[in-house]
């Protein structure tokens, strides 16, 4: 296994730039997902670390070795790809020997190695059918074998899980993780799935319109989003993002809705309002933050429900606040009709405060 | 609800007396191809006399192979032409189909993977000769075989066939290769394959129906053509069956028998090679056609 540093990594075509300027360094043994809406440059990156594009500018190393002019069949790596990209007229026993065969081992360590791979992916039985005789669920598993049969330094995968349907995706989920428990590989796993990206990876980088916008642990990414894009992006249901207005009422910092209302904020936000360039700033609360009340309260903001969704062990409840949308979530037992009065508290040790024009999460200091 | 199993009815039997039609139609065609061919089989072991015969033997009265005797055997002169035909033929053919398949492929290939500048004009320009017809080209290209000393050689057939024969040929390959999923390739290069193995290794046997089909394609065309071989070759030596049968039988009287057993042995590679490798050719020409 080897780590991965990526400096400055720049892939232009003609005039749209794929990625820009893209640095970050993935740890030997971590599990990195690259997340962001399609076309964000995630998969091109990875293509990139693969050596199946050229880079524009910048560096990539694997272990110690600058890998840039390398071809990638040099470069040590594996790679799993969305469409398992298994070669059809093999059987699943020479799918797995192919890596094996391209390096010239001998013919019994290959037969040693590709039996020994379909143990630990419990295929043994599949060995000799043909990809187009498996299952979804089976050929992505063969194609993590063709992966992992000749240890690789780094993993790359690119969307695994996406062409799979739901169940499998979520067991399929827990067994790459698993699979990085036990190897302790390096895995670069590309995901536009933010849910896959918090539950296996170790460090997520946040990517938009070929910008790392975010690289951090998935807690972190999630407690304290840099800007409001990944505010948005991590979290499910997304973080609400209410653009409200800043002014001083005798003293004292408060945010003013659209309808007329005001929230008074605590020393800690007000200081953070202060730093802001405009006075638009942009309030960003996650559902499960906001108290919702039927009665009035003197914190509370009266919104009126839109749209009420019961999921079972949760209800989630959207309101119209100041032109936007506000997701709440509610206990199952708390009924709540459409149009109805409601009121809502934010809580102000956990509300996020945006930069209405520079869209950054504001600090205190 | 009566209303609506009326319509039903209404429709079905539309359906039916369509699907009766497109049968009886269908019939009809093969007739129309088959009788023909089965009057040649007929008609090629019947004696010179009962060939001619008013009203005609439907089935010989005394069925024989004499003509196929005649045509395959290299000690009288009628065999001796027959074969060097069929050889000629064959050289041309085989030649045309190595070429044009060792061209078509990297050819192929490189217009459905690679971009490179011009390549929307190059693979227009390849379809363009095919919009004309054939004729228009007979008198330049005899110009200009004449020119380049090509005349009455099977290099001007040679190359006249692969000017035809190529485009469609790199046409219908790239429909095969654009079907293969590029991941394969970059999972080859992955695995520990140059960009040559991979292609070599991988993408050449999944086209191998397409590559097949193509050479078919090539061979059938090749082993075909009339007006090129007539116009570019006149030595006795040098001709291919197509002219070859059609000039012999005229000079020679008009031996029915000999003519038709001679189309028949002509035919027969061409049959053979089609039902051998016919669901090939079939999945070569719907391929590319819907997207997977």
């Amino acid at each position: 296994m080897a780590h991965v540093v990526l400096e400055n990594l720049v892939k232009t075509y003609g005039a749209f730039t794929a990625v820009n300027n893209v640095s970050l360094k993935v740890e030997d043994g971590e599990f990195v997902a690259l997340v962001g809406p399609s076309g964000c440059g995630k998969t091109t990156t990875l293509n990139l670390v693969a050596g199946l594009i050229p880079v524009t500018s910048g560096e990539i190393a694997i272990g110690d070795h600058v890998v840039n002019d390398m071809d990638p069949k040099d470069r040590n790596i594996a790679m799993v790809f969305q469409n398992y990209a298994l070669y059809p007229q093999k059987s699943v026993y020479k799918n797995l020997a192919f890596p094996l065969q391209m390096r010239k081992l001998p013919r019994d360590e290959i037969d040693r190695k590709v039996r020994e791979a379909a143990r630990v992916l419990d295929m043994t039985h599949l060995l000799e059918r043909k990809p187009r005789e498996l299952s979804g669920g089976q050929q992505q598993r063969v194609a993590l074998g063709r992966a992992l049969v000749r240890d690789p330094a780094v993993f790359l995968m690119d969307e695994p899980l996406s062409n799979l349907d739901a169940k499998l995706r979520v067991q399929m989920r827990s067994e790459i993780k698993r699979f990085h428990q036990d190897l302790k590989a390096t895995i670069i796993y590309v995901t536009h799935d933010q849910l896959e990206a918090v539950t296996m990876a170790d460090k997520m980088a946040v990517m938009n319109g070929g910008f790392l916008q975010q690289y951090d642990s998935p807690a972190q990414v999630f407690a304290h989003p840099v800007n409001m894009f990944v505010a948005s992006f991590i979290g499910s249901p997304a973080m609400s993002l209410i653009p409200l207005e800043a002014s001083t009422v005798d003293g004292q910092t408060v945010l003013t809705g659209a309808e007329g209302w005001t929230m008074a904020l605590s020393p800690l936000n007000a200081r953070k309002v202060q730093r802001s360039t405009t006075r638009k700033i942009v309030l960003g609360a996650r559902h499960s933050t906001i108290k919702l009340a039927k009665n009035a309260s003197p914190n509370a903001i009266p919104a009126k429900a839109y749209t009420v969704e019961p999921t079972g062990d949760v209800t989630f409840v959207q309101a119209l606040l100041s032109g936007a949308v506000v997701n709440i979530s509610v206990p199952p037992n708390v009924a709540i009709a459409p149009d109805e009065q409601i009121w809502l508290e934010f809580d102000q040790e956990r509300i996020h405060l945006f930069d209405g024009a520079t869209e950054l999460a504001l600090k205190a200091d | 609800m009566s209303t609506a199993s009326i319509v039903k009815t209404r429709a079905g039997k539309r359906i039916d007396a369509w699907r009766w039609g497109g049968r009886i139609f269908l019939v009809m065609m093969l007739l129309y191809t088959a009788v023909p061919m089965a009057w040649m089989l007929l008609t090629s072991i019947k004696s010179g006399f009962a060939a001619m015969q008013l009203p005609p033997q439907w089935f010989p009265n005394e069925p024989t192979l004499a003509s196929y005797e005649k045509l395959l055997d290299p000690t009288n002169s009628v065999g001796q032409d027959f074969l060097r035909f069929f050889w000629n033929s064959l050289f041309v053919s085989t030649t045309t189909t190595m070429l044009a398949v060792a061209v078509a492929v990297p050819a192929a290939y490189a217009f459905s993977r690679f971009d490179f500048p011009g390549r929307k004009f190059l693979f227009f320009a390849v379809l363009l000769r095919n919009m004309f017809p054939a004729v228009i080209f007979l008198v330049p290209l005899f110009i200009l075989m004449r020119l380049l000393g090509l005349v009455n050689t099977h290099g001007s057939l040679i190359l006249t066939y692969l000017t035809f024969g190529l485009p469609l040929a790199i046409w219908l390959l790239k429909g095969f290769y654009d079907n293969i999923p590029y991941q394969l390739e970059q999972a080859a290069r992955i695995d520990g394959a140059t960009r040559f193995q991979a292609f070599f290794l991988i993408v050449m046997p999944l086209s191998a129906p397409g590559i097949i089909a193509t050479a078919i394609y090539s061979f059938i065309g090749a082993w075909n053509e009339y007006i090129f071989a007539y116009t570019f070759l006149n030595k006795n030596e040098q001709l291919t069956l197509p002219v070859g049968i059609q000039r012999f039988f005229s000079e020679n009287t008009t031996d029915f028998p000999g003519l038709m057993a001679a189309s028949f042995i002509m035919s027969l590679p061409v049959v053979v090679l089609f039902l051998l490798l016919q669901r090939y050719f079939v999945r070569a020409l719907t391929e590319g056609a819907v997207k997977h």
